[in-house]
């Protein structure tokens, strides 16, 4: 069976990061593994070294069984309408602009997309661990909100008002907008925009059955998976944890960990108060302890930080050392999470 | 002046300080207004302001029905939250807007909403409304873009990536860049390491001596018109924010 682990966090916090030392960790373990991008950006294969992500996954030179592939949006999405519709009913939403603006362009198209992704590469069973690594933000979230909302879509709030509470065929479809209603939301929102979309809603709804089945199992995924949510001690990103804690709870997911990225050690908290004695020169002693002030400073708001957040969620908090250079490699990617236990921990 | 917390996440409250912030304007500094966005409000001003919505029209009907649009449809949800602040600004009240804008992978899509929809939409107000948007985020002369990057290795390369595609697609006014948390110099040097013994001193210089190597280079692959410095130690968003506006004075 396919386990999956599911990186979330604020932007800049290191998640890929996390996500690629995690996949080199486990890959090290003797379990195949595969890391999955859905940022846009193409962050995964700057810290994985390799030169371009595709949808594909690419095996990582000098790991054991790593691979890694990042989502193209509007790939997925034919292969869903590929396999979900009818193949005349396909042609046309291939063709339809909307369906290609909705698939390219927007974030919360993507996020259903790469769960739909994600569900794919559990049920083909090549690999034994998956680590998603999630856009940040809003997006993050969105990623566990996306199959909820895909229904909703389907479903067709709006269709429904548009077209009443019984679905009509195609035909009957332009005798409604003779309704008054519609002639004035025609009038003041270009009307032929309305009916365009209504022509695409009724196309993807004849997919509603199996997309409705679909959300649901991939709801069901995400729920099995490990959620980690990676942070720094930074004020955006523990805003972020928090929110990430309070929403995710709606959609019945807990996080099982806190990744605390970037930490500095403790010790240099008490070493900034003592007295330094073997340095000889003066004006280097004075540089040298004004720089450990500073960073003591920084290590207690960091450790504070920690503690608050460990003492309101109730889940393990894992400190990930901040290093510079930021890791290079492979080995330095295990490196990074090798102190931590939390591949041990967390069973993989 | 007015401020916009465009994704409505309470980031920029903390950071003036205020308890929380609603759709309306509130002063938190003199002549410092904010506001952060609430996309159900945003979207009855759009149908009422911006569409002119007629009175007798069943406004509530057609806003239940755009509200479903705003999931569904591409660029609708982005249209409306970036209309806001252009027409914020468009209505001549405030010397300037300043908006919070999304994480950068997310804000292109915003950038590009107005000409996204104003390509799908074959006629009518929306369409009008859209090529109007378009325009005024194109125009250097009203619309101005910062992107603050840090002097790290990926937000460097996503910042060059964005610059990029801003402009080959000729999405608004070519940014300009703004380096946060840059480290001051410590005036150490390398070989200064071998005369710091092996405890903390020497582990927290060998550090600060690494970190000043690396954003020097990051530094230098973007060109950046402001430089602001890494607080460390600061606890709070007010704190931050207070100091940088310190020192961000007069280049912005």
């Amino acid at each position: 069976m396919t386990s999956t682990i599911i990186v979330t966090g604020a932007g800049g916090v290191g998640k890929t990061t996390l996500s690629a030392a995690l996949g080199a960790a486990i890959s090290q373990r003797g379990r195949s593994t595969l890391v999955l991008t859905i940022d846009p950006a193409k962050r995964l294969a700057d810290a994985l070294g390799i030169r371009e992500l595709n949808d594909a996954p690419t095996r990582i030179t000098g790991a054991q069984d790593m691979w890694a592939a990042m989502l193209d949006a509007s790939a997925s999405w034919e292969a869903i309408v590929h396999r979900y519709a009818d193949p005349e009913v396909g042609k046309r939403l291939l063709a339809n602009p909307y369906f290609q603006a909705l698939a390219e362009r927007f974030p919360a198209a993507q996020s259903y997309a790469a769960g739909e992704r994600m569900a794919g590469y559990i049920e083909t069973k090549q690999f034994d661990v998956i680590i998603v690594d999630t856009p940040p933000s809003g997006g993050g979230i969105e990623f566990f909100q996306a199959p909820a909302m895909a229904n909703n879509l389907i479903s067709g709030k709006l269709l429904k008002w548009l077209t009443g509470s019984n679905l009509p065929g195609r035909g009957l479809l332009y005798r409604f907008t003779a309704r008054p209603m519609l002639r004035i939301a025609d009038t003041v929102l270009g009307g032929p925009m309305l009916s365009d979309i209504t022509d695409f809603l009724l196309d993807l709804r004849t997919m509603h059955d199996t997309i409705s089945v679909r959300s649901r199992t991939i709801e069901g995924y995400l729920r099995q998976a490990t959620t980690i949510v990676a942070t720094t001690a930074d004020p955006t990103p523990i805003h972020e944890t928090r929110r990430f804690f309070n929403e995710l709870g709606g959609v019945d997911i807990k996080p099982k960990a806190i990744m605390f990225n970037r930490k500095l050690p403790g010790s240099w908290i008490d070493a900034a108060d003592r007295p330094i004695r073997d340095v000889p020169d003066e004006a280097l002693r004075a540089k040298a302890k004004a720089n450990l002030q500073a960073w003591a400073g920084e290590a207690r708001r960091q450790s504070d930080a920690a503690d608050e957040i460990s003492a309101r969620y109730h889940v393990p908090v894992y400190p990930i050392p901040w290093t510079s250079p930021p890791p290079q490699d492979l080995e330095q990617l295990r490196d990074l999470i090798a102190d931590t236990r939390i591949v041990e921990d967390l069973g993989f | 002046m007015l401020a916009i917390d465009m994704l409505g996440q309470a980031g920029l409250a903390t950071h003036l300080r205020s308890s929380s912030l609603g759709y309306d304007p509130t002063e938190v500094r003199p002549g410092l207004f904010a506001i952060a966005m609430n996309r159900s409000d945003a979207l009855d001003e759009y149908l009422k302001v911006q569409l002119h919505i007629p009175h007798s029209a069943p406004t509530r009907q057609i806003s239940a029905a755009l509200a479903a649009l705003a999931e569904t449809a591409p660029g609708v949800r982005e249209i409306i939250s970036i209309g806001k602040p252009i027409a914020e600004s468009a209505a001549g009240k405030w010397d300037a807007v300043v908006v919070d804008a999304p994480p950068l992978g997310q804000f292109q899509s915003y950038l590009r909403a107005p000409r996204t929809v104003a390509e799908l939409v074959p006629t009518g107000n929306v369409k009008r409304l859209a090529r109007g948007l378009a325009a005024r985020l194109q125009s250097d002369r009203l619309t101005a873009i910062r992107i603050v990057t840090t002097p790290a290795e990926l937000p460097t390369l996503e910042t060059l990536e964005a610059l990029t595609a801003i402009k080959d697609a000729a999405l608004g006014p070519e940014p300009t860049v703004i380096l946060n948390r840059v480290l001051a110099s410590s005036g150490m040097s390398k070989s200064d390491l071998d005369l710091l013994g092996d405890g903390s001193l020497q582990e927290a210089a060998t550090m600060q001596l690494h970190l000043e190597i690396e954003q020097d280079h990051w530094a230098s692959q973007c060109a950046h018109s402001i430089t602001l410095p890494y607080l460390l130690g600061v606890f709070t968003p007010g704190e931050v924010a207070e100091q940088l506006a310190d020192r961000i004075g007069s280049p912005l």
